[in-house]
């Protein structure tokens, strides 16, 4: 067993003095995933877009202008998504996800729609996930981000917890629940004939210089942008997240 | 960042822009699938000589390239070392490191290869594909695929609107930039949030704006599609070249030995 | 399209926003068809409201707004948009196509004409606002004048009888605000379309303007040609607008150095004559002949 240690143990330290994880480190890049992976990916993906797109129906019907509010809204939070955020303990600047801003700005089921949007664009502009792994990254950001940060956020406010507080919580779980399930599809990927939870393990902690401070700043950008919109423009957010969507 | 989110080349006029989008996206999608079917290096690496080739001959510039291929590269060298390290069981070679020892196996490092040139392949598909196509042609192409008629319209509108949200963002980073905004981590989040959150805040009386526009337009809850241009007896061959072509090449070189 | 009577008018409107600000107070405004109106308003003074009105985005709480005679309420919205084109000010608002033809078509397919129908109806309006060879363009590669005038492009397209600008020249350089003016001209003498447009731009009004309404705090202080609109210097002056600059120093010079001005001079080519009158044919240096316009 030391061997595997060991094993474990030694990019990680190559990692961090040699080479900062990218940026971009939590989109899961085009042909890392084998064939069969990534079609499971789509599958489990399929529901929550459908889902979503349900959610836009019903609540356009109730709301003539609901579809160009996600729409704008959506190129809002992708636009922040592209935001740096410098990461003092990688020394590069990392990418916000901004799914948990999104699910509770319009919802988590929307949020997937809009992060599989999001997601076609930077594969095809930037580069950054890709064609074949859609289903994966939707999977990671859009469900695994948008409905932790969604759940803490109702749960925190149900439990009294004020707005920005309870913003922090969205961000940062959001985050760190992207970077847990994008470990996991890549170690279920790839582990060949190691042990799964070893190279769960071994992502985990491969990543976990970028990603810990990342959810902890996005965070903090999420309960910032949260305060400033309750700032000047108070009860915008609990107007667009009632069930019926709508601006007041 | 900025710069780099553009569509500068896709809109230029060349022989692969020309071709119809769908013919595009069922021999780029072909492609990308090959590449991660295949248990050979060899595949993958002629895909992404191929299309790397095709890409500098549409006279794209080396560095945009570069700097596209570098973000999943990065990931990719991350994996590739842990691949190497961390499974097969035949040692290959060893680093000694302080106490420890790292050993690569052989079938860590051929598993970390295969990864890394399917990453390569498929990058540098996916990389051409949208070199030579506007992303409104491929949205309008994708409502010829069935995609949901409200995912489409979304799309579109987060695509046009990211521009000039894009715009607004960089005007307000620059004005508090130029006002010490940035100065200090602690002030460089708060700066941070008043940003997003007045680009979110935009975005809403954007929306609102929009859509009053829109209806003044005529606009029924659904953005009309206009037809598309019938495909042609010679997309559909080239498209039945391509397909049968890169099936080929998986037959010939795409297993392992 | 010519017709006689009233285009569009608005009888006695009044307007309040839910917060309370009264935006447009017993405001009366007509237009006839073939008219070329501009209201004339300092930011802040209700033009924007009391276009809104003219178009049903907003329902005034006092007063009626009739287009072609008929209650506004009453027209059904294909109908309505067919016979009212609003121009919004930020071409962002309006244009959301990716690409222009994009964009111009939305009108068209909106009304579920035959595409044929649709192509044509692009290219007339494309070709009205001189923008052809932007048909194929990436909106977000044009320029600001582009956009703008694509927008208003994609308004043609609907066909209006009656087009509503709201402040078409703000933000652009004086090349492209004569541009968007004299292709507004042309549609208005050659198509006959009714224009309407909302400015605080005074200098190139009164080439163009049939009729001016001067609002001020939601309110219309007076309403005529340009020449009596700017006869008066002090009313101006309370709208918080100006005389356009070549009147305000011909009017100075009237007024402050008892230089014999008649009336009030609105454009170059009105100044130039009056001064000529006064300047002595002996100080007067004849240009060659072949440079003379």
């Amino acid at each position: 067993m030391t061997r595997s240690r060991v094993s474990l143990l030694a990019p990680v330290a190559l990692l961090l003095f040699a080479f900062p994880p990218p940026a971009s480190a939590m989109h899961i890049s085009e042909g890392i995933l084998p064939a069969p992976w990534a079609a499971l990916w789509f599958v489990l993906s399929v529901p929550f877009l459908i889902w979503g797109l349900h959610d836009l129906r019903v609540r356009s019907e109730r709301e003539p202008m609901f579809k160009s509010l996600v729409g704008l809204v959506g190129a809002a939070v992708f636009v922040i998504s592209c935001m740096p955020i410098p990461v003092p303990t990688a020394g590069t600047c990392s990418h916000p996800c901004a799914t948990g801003m999104a699910a509770i700005l319009i919802g988590p089921a929307l949020t997937v729609v809009i992060t599989s949007i999001a997601l076609l664009l930077q594969a095809l502009f930037l580069a950054h996930g890709g064609l074949t792994t859609l289903g994966a990254d939707i999977v990671s950001m859009g469900v695994a981000g948008a409905f932790a940060g969604y759940g803490v956020f109702r749960l925190a406010t149900t439990l009294g917890v004020s707005r920005w507080p309870a913003a922090f919580l969205a961000g940062l779980l959001s985050d760190w629940a992207t970077y847990a399930i994008t470990s996991f599809e890549l170690a279920s990927a790839l582990h060949g004939n190691a042990s799964l939870g070893q190279t769960f393990l071994a992502i985990a902690v491969a990543f976990c210089p970028t990603q810990i401070p990342l959810g902890i700043l996005e965070g903090i950008v999420t309960a910032a942008a949260c305060r400033f919109i309750e700032k000047r423009r108070p009860g915008l957010i609990a107007s667009l997240n009632q069930p019926h969507g709508g601006v007041a | 960042m900025f710069s780099l989110f553009s569509d500068f080349f896709a809109c230029r006029d060349n022989r692969f822009s020309r071709i119809d989008p769908r013919v595009k996206l069922v021999v780029a999608t072909t492609a990308i699938i090959c590449v991660i079917l295949s248990t050979s290096v060899a595949l993958p690496v002629a895909v992404f000589l191929l299309s790397v080739v095709t890409t500098l001959a549409l006279r794209i510039p080396v560095r945009l390239v570069a700097l596209r291929l570098a973000a999943p590269l990065g990931i990719v060298a991350v994996l590739a070392l842990l691949q190497s390290f961390t499974s097969g069981s035949t040692p290959l070679w060893s680093v000694p490191l302080g106490a420890w020892t790292l050993t690569a196996t052989r079938e860590g490092v051929h598993a970390a290869a295969l990864t890394a040139s399917r990453v390569c392949g498929a990058v540098s598909v996916v990389l051409l594909l949208s070199l030579v196509t506007p992303a409104h042609r491929i949205f309008h192409a994708l409502r010829w695929f069935h995609v949901p008629q409200g995912w489409v319209e979304i799309a579109m509108l987060m695509y046009r609107y990211t521009f000039t949200l894009l715009d607004l963002t960089a005007d307000l980073t620059a004005a508090q930039q130029l006002r010490m905004g940035y100065a200090g981590a602690g002030r460089a989040l708060s700066s941070m949030g008043a940003v997003c959150g007045t680009v979110i805040i935009r975005s809403v009386d954007q929306a609102i704006r929009t859509h009053e526009a829109m209806v003044l337009r005529g606009y029924r809850q659904q953005i009309p599609f206009g037809p598309m241009p019938p495909l042609v007896a010679q997309d559909c061959c080239v498209t039945g070249l391509a397909v049968v072509a890169l099936l080929l090449l998986y037959a010939a070189v795409g297993r392992a030995a | 399209m010519k017709r006689n009577g009233l285009a569009i008018e608005a009888a006695d409107v009044s307007f309040a926003y839910q917060e309370g600000t009264l935006a447009l107070t017993d405001v009366d405004f007509r237009a006839n068809y073939g008219e070329f109106i501009a209201m004339l308003a300092s930011n802040g003074s209700g033009k924007t409201t009391l276009i809104k009105t003219l178009v049903r985005l907003l329902k005034p709480q006092k007063g009626i707004v009739r287009v072609a005679g008929r209650e506004i309420g009453s027209y059904p919205q294909a109908e309505l948009y067919q016979t009212v084109g609003l121009v919004f000010q930020n071409p962002n608002d309006q244009i959301f196509g990716a690409t222009v033809e994009e964009d111009v078509a939305f009108g068209p397919r909106n009304l579920s004409l035959a595409e044929s129908e649709v192509q044509q109806r692009i290219t007339d309006a494309l070709k009205a606002v001189a923008a052809a060879h932007l048909r194929e363009r990436a909106i977000h590669h044009l320029s600001f004048g582009e956009q703008k005038r694509v927008a208003i492009a994609g308004v043609l397209a609907m066909k209006p009888s009656i087009l509503i600008l709201d402040e078409p020249t703000a933000g652009l350089d004086p090349a492209g605000e004569g541009m968007i003016m004299r292709l507004l001209h042309r549609l208005n003498r050659q198509q006959g379309i009714t224009v309407i447009l909302a400015t605080h731009s005074v200098d190139l009004l009164p080439l163009f303007a049939d009729r001016i309404y001067l609002l001020n705090r939601g309110r219309v202080l007076r309403e005529g040609p340009s020449r009596e609109i700017f006869c008066d210097r002090d009313l101006i002056a309370q709208a918080s607008l100006r005389l356009p600059y070549v009147s305000h120093l011909l009017d100075d010079l009237n007024r402050l150095d008892g230089v014999p001005i008649e009336g009030m001079p609105l454009t170059l080519g009105e100044a130039r004559t009056q001064l000529l009158k006064l300047i002595p044919d002996e100080v007067i240096v004849k240009p060659p002949a072949k440079e003379q316009r």
